[in-house]
C-alpha cells in the first residue's frame, strides 16, 4: 500500500494551498442557502406579507368606515379605548403602512426561532458547526439573513400596505401621499422594527435550542408581558409603566409611530432601545453558542 | 494525522473518555473499536470540535480542527446518520454545506454520484433510510475531498453492498495516502477493513497495534488436526502446555504447540496426520480478551458509581 501513496496524495495537496476554504461571505451563501430550501420558512414569509398587508387593508376599510358614519351624522364610531377623545381619522390613517406589524411580528418571530431551534431538533447544527467549527460566523451570518430578509419583508409589506389601502381611505378623502413627512420612515421602519424582532427572537431561540419554548418565550416578551404590566401590575409601583416603556415591542411602536407622543419614547430612542434588546441578545446567544456541546 | 493527547470528557459525574492519547496515521485504516459506551463517538466529536474536551487536546494535520481555513478540506467527517435538517433534500443539503468552502456545485453532484444518492437527492431527507442517511453522511464527509476522513459507525445500516463499499471506499483512501479513522463496535469488520487498531473501552485505550500484532499476541496458538489415533498423538506432545478438544472423533482441536511440534511428534510415532490446519485466533476472541481484562481492571479502580455504566453512545443529541 505504502508503493502507491505518494503520487496522488501529491496533487492533492497542492490544490489545497489556494482552494476554496472558509469566509463570511461563503457562510452567509450557505445560511441564505439553507433559509430558501426549507418549505416552511418560505411559506411563514409569504404569510407574513400577505397578512400584513390584510390587516393594513382591514385597518382602512374600518377606518373610511368609521368616517363615512361621522360625516353621515351617526353615532361615533368606537375607535381606541372608550372614554377618550375621538382621534382624527387622517392621522390614523398614517399608521396604516406599519399597520399590519402587530401581526407580522409573531410570524417573523416564529421564523427566527424556528431557523435556529430547528437545526437542533433535526441535528443540522451538528453539519452546521462542523462546517463553521468557530461557531460564531455560523450564527453571524443566520442572524444576518434573518435580519435582512425581516427588514425586507417588512418594507416590503408596509410599501403594499401604503398601495393598498390608498384606494379604501380615497373614498373618504383620507389618503396621503408617499412624499408626506415620516410616511417614508415609516415604511422603512417597520423593516427595521421587524429585523430587530427577528435578532431579539433568534438570540432567545438560540440560547433555547427549543422551538415550542422560544415561541412561548419570544411571544411572552413581545405580546405578553406589556399586556401584564399595563393592565395588572403598573398600579404597584411608579415605576412600573415608567420601566415599561422600554420594552422591546413598546420602544419598537415609538420606532414606527408616525406622530410623537407625550412622555414616550421618541423615535430615535425607541429604535435604540429595541435595538439594545437585540444586542444583548445576539451577544449572550454568540458567548453561548461558543462553548457550548452540540 | 490526528493527534490526541491526555483527552477527558466528563459529562457531570460521568466520565466518558479518561484521559486519553493515540496518534492516527496517514496512509492506513485505523480502526477504533470498542462496545457501545467505550467512548468512541465522544471521541470522534472533540476530534471535529463539536465537544469540548475537560482536559488534554486533540489536533489534526497540526492543528486544532478550529483553526484550520478550510476544515471541511481538512477533515472528512461522518458522526451520525442523522445531522440533517429533514425538510431539506439531500442536494440541498450538500449545497449548503458546500457554500461554506466556496466548494463547486460539480463537486456536489460527483459526491452524490459517488455515494449512489443519484435517485433519492431532490427527496427530503427526513424520509431517508439509515443507509440512505449514511450515504448522504458520507457524501457531505468528502465533500471537500479531505486529507483525513472520520467515519463513526459507517456501517450502521448499510445493505450487504453499502458495507461492501464502505470498505472499498476506506482502503481507497488510505491508498491514496490520507488518514482514515473508522469507528466500529464490530470486530469482524474492522478484521476486514483495518490495517491498525485502536482498542478503547470505559474511556481508555486498551490496545494501540497493527491488527496483525493484535491477532498474534492476543489466543494462544491453535491448531486443528485430523487423525486416526488421536490418543497416540496427544500422547506423543506430552502434556505440557497443550491442551486438547475432540471436535469430532478423528479430529482435534489443539492449542499449545505449534504445527511444527505436532507433525514431528505425529512423524516420531508414526502417526497419520491427514489435516494440518494452524487457527489464527479471530479477532474477536482477541477483543474479548482485551476488554475483559480491562473491566477487571478498571472495578479495581474506578469508584461503583462511575464504573457501573459509561455514557452510552448516542445518548447525547
Amino acid at each position: 500500500m505504502s508503493t502507491s501513496t505518494s503520487t496522488p496524495a501529491a496533487p492533492a495537496r497542492a490544490r489545497r494551498s489556494d482552494g476554496p476554504r472558509l469566509n463570511f461571505v461563503r457562510v452567509l451563501r450557505s445560511e441564505w442557502i439553507k433559509v430558501t430550501t426549507v418549505p416552511s420558512t418560505v411559506i411563514l414569509l409569504a404569510s407574513t406579507l400577505v397578512v400584513m398587508v390584510g390587516l393594513a387593508a382591514l385597518f382602512a376599510w374600518s377606518l373610511q368606515t368609521g368616517q363615512a358614519q361621522l360625516d353621515s351624522g351617526g353615532p361615533p364610531p368606537q375607535m381606541g379605548p372608550p372614554g377618550e377623545p375621538l382621534p382624527d381619522f387622517g392621522d390614523l390613517a398614517r399608521g396604516a403602512p406599519s399597520s399590519g406589524i402587530i401581526f407580522g411580528q409573531l410570524l417573523i418571530a416564529s421564523l427566527a426561532v424556528v431557523l435556529i431551534a430547528s437545526e437542533w431538533a433535526t441535528g443540522m447544527i451538528r453539519s452546521t458547526m462542523v462546517a463553521v467549527p468557530k461557531r460564531v460566523p455560523a450564527l453571524l451570518a443566520k442572524n444576518v439573513i434573518a435580519a435582512g430578509v425581516s427588514f425586507l419583508i417588512g418594507a416590503a409589506a408596509a410599501l403594499l400596505s401604503y398601495v393598498a389601502a390608498q384606494p379604501i381611505l380615497a373614498v373618504e378623502d383620507l389618503d396621503f401621499a408617499l412624499t408626506d413627512d415620516k410616511i417614508v420612515a415609516s415604511i422603512l421602519n417597520t423593516g427595521t422594527y421587524l429585523a430587530l424582532i427577528a435578532v431579539i427572537s433568534m438570540g432567545i431561540g438560540t440560547l433555547l435550542r427549543n422551538t415550542a419554548g422560544g415561541v412561548v418565550t419570544a411571544v411572552g416578551l413581545f405580546f405578553v408581558l406589556p399586556v401584564i404590566v399595563v393592565n395588572l401590575i403598573s398600579g404597584l409601583a411608579d415605576w412600573i409603566p415608567d420601566a415599561a416603556r422600554f420594552l422591546p415591542t413598546n420602544a419598537g411602536e415609538r420606532l414606527v409611530a408616525v406622530a410623537a407622543e407625550e412622555g414616550a419614547l421618541t423615535q430615535l430612542e425607541g429604535g435604540l432601545v429595541m435595538a439594545a434588546w437585540a444586542l444583548v441578545l445576539l451577544v449572550a446567544s454568540l458567548l453561548v453558542t461558543r462553548r457550548r456541546d452540540v | 494525522m490526528i493527534e490526541a493527547q491526555g483527552l477527558f470528557k466528563r459529562y457531570g459525574d460521568k466520565t466518558a473518555v479518561n484521559g486519553i492519547s493515540f496518534t492516527v496515521h496517514p496512509g492506513k485504516v485505523t480502526g477504533f473499536l470498542g462496545p457501545n459506551g467505550a467512548g468512541k463517538s465522544t471521541t470522534m466529536r472533540m476530534i471535529v470540535g463539536l465537544d469540548t474536551p475537560s482536559a488534554g487536546s486533540v489536533s489534526v494535520n497540526g492543528r486544532r480542527y478550529a483553526e484550520h481555513r478550510a476544515p471541511l478540506r481538512e477533515v472528512g467527517a461522518l458522526l451520525e446518520a442523522k445531522a440533517f435538517h429533514t425538510k431539506r433534500s439531500a442536494y440541498n443539503h450538500l449545497r449548503a454545506m458546500a457554500a461554506t468552502h466556496g466548494i463547486p456545485n460539480s463537486r456536489v453532484h460527483e459526491v452524490i454520484e459517488m455515494t449512489g444518492l443519484g435517485p433519492v437527492a431532490k427527496k427530503r431527507v427526513g424520509g431517508f433510510s439509515m443507509g440512505m442517511g449514511q450515504r448522504l453522511g458520507i457524501a457531505v464527509a468528502m465533500l471537500g475531498d479531505p486529507q483525513t476522513v472520520i467515519l463513526d459507525e459507517p456501517v450502521n445500516g448499510l445493505d450487504p453492498e453499502g458495507v461492501q463499499w464502505i470498505r472499498h471506499l476506506a482502503r481507497g483512501l488510505a491508498a491514496e495516502g490520507r488518514t482514515v479513522f473508522l469507528s466500529s463496535h464490530l470486530m469482524s469488520e474492522m478484521a476486514m477493513t483495518a490495517d491498525h487498531l485502536i482498542v478503547i473501552g470505559r474511556g481508555r485505550i486498551i490496545a494501540d497495534a497493527p491488527v496483525s500484532e493484535i491477532l498474534a499476541g492476543r489466543g494462544q496458538l491453535r491448531t486443528r488436526v485430523r487423525t486416526d489415533r488421536p490418543s497416540d498423538l496427544l500422547a506423543a506432545l506430552g502434556g505440557e502446555g497443550t491442551t486438547s478438544t475432540f471436535l469430532e472423533p478423528d479430529l482435534l482441536e489443539i492449542t499449545g504447540p505449534d504445527p511444527r511440534r505436532i507433525a514431528e511428534a505425529a512423524l516420531r510415532r508414526q502417526v497419520l496426520v491427514y489435516e494440518l490446519t494452524p487457527l489464527q485466533a479471530s479477532l474477536e476472541e482477541a477483543y474479548m480478551e482485551l476488554t475483559a481484562s480491562e473491566v477487571e481492571y478498571s472495578s479495581h479502580d474506578l469508584p461503583l458509581g462511575t464504573q457501573a455504566e459509561g455514557v452510552p453512545e448516542g445518548s447525547r443529541s
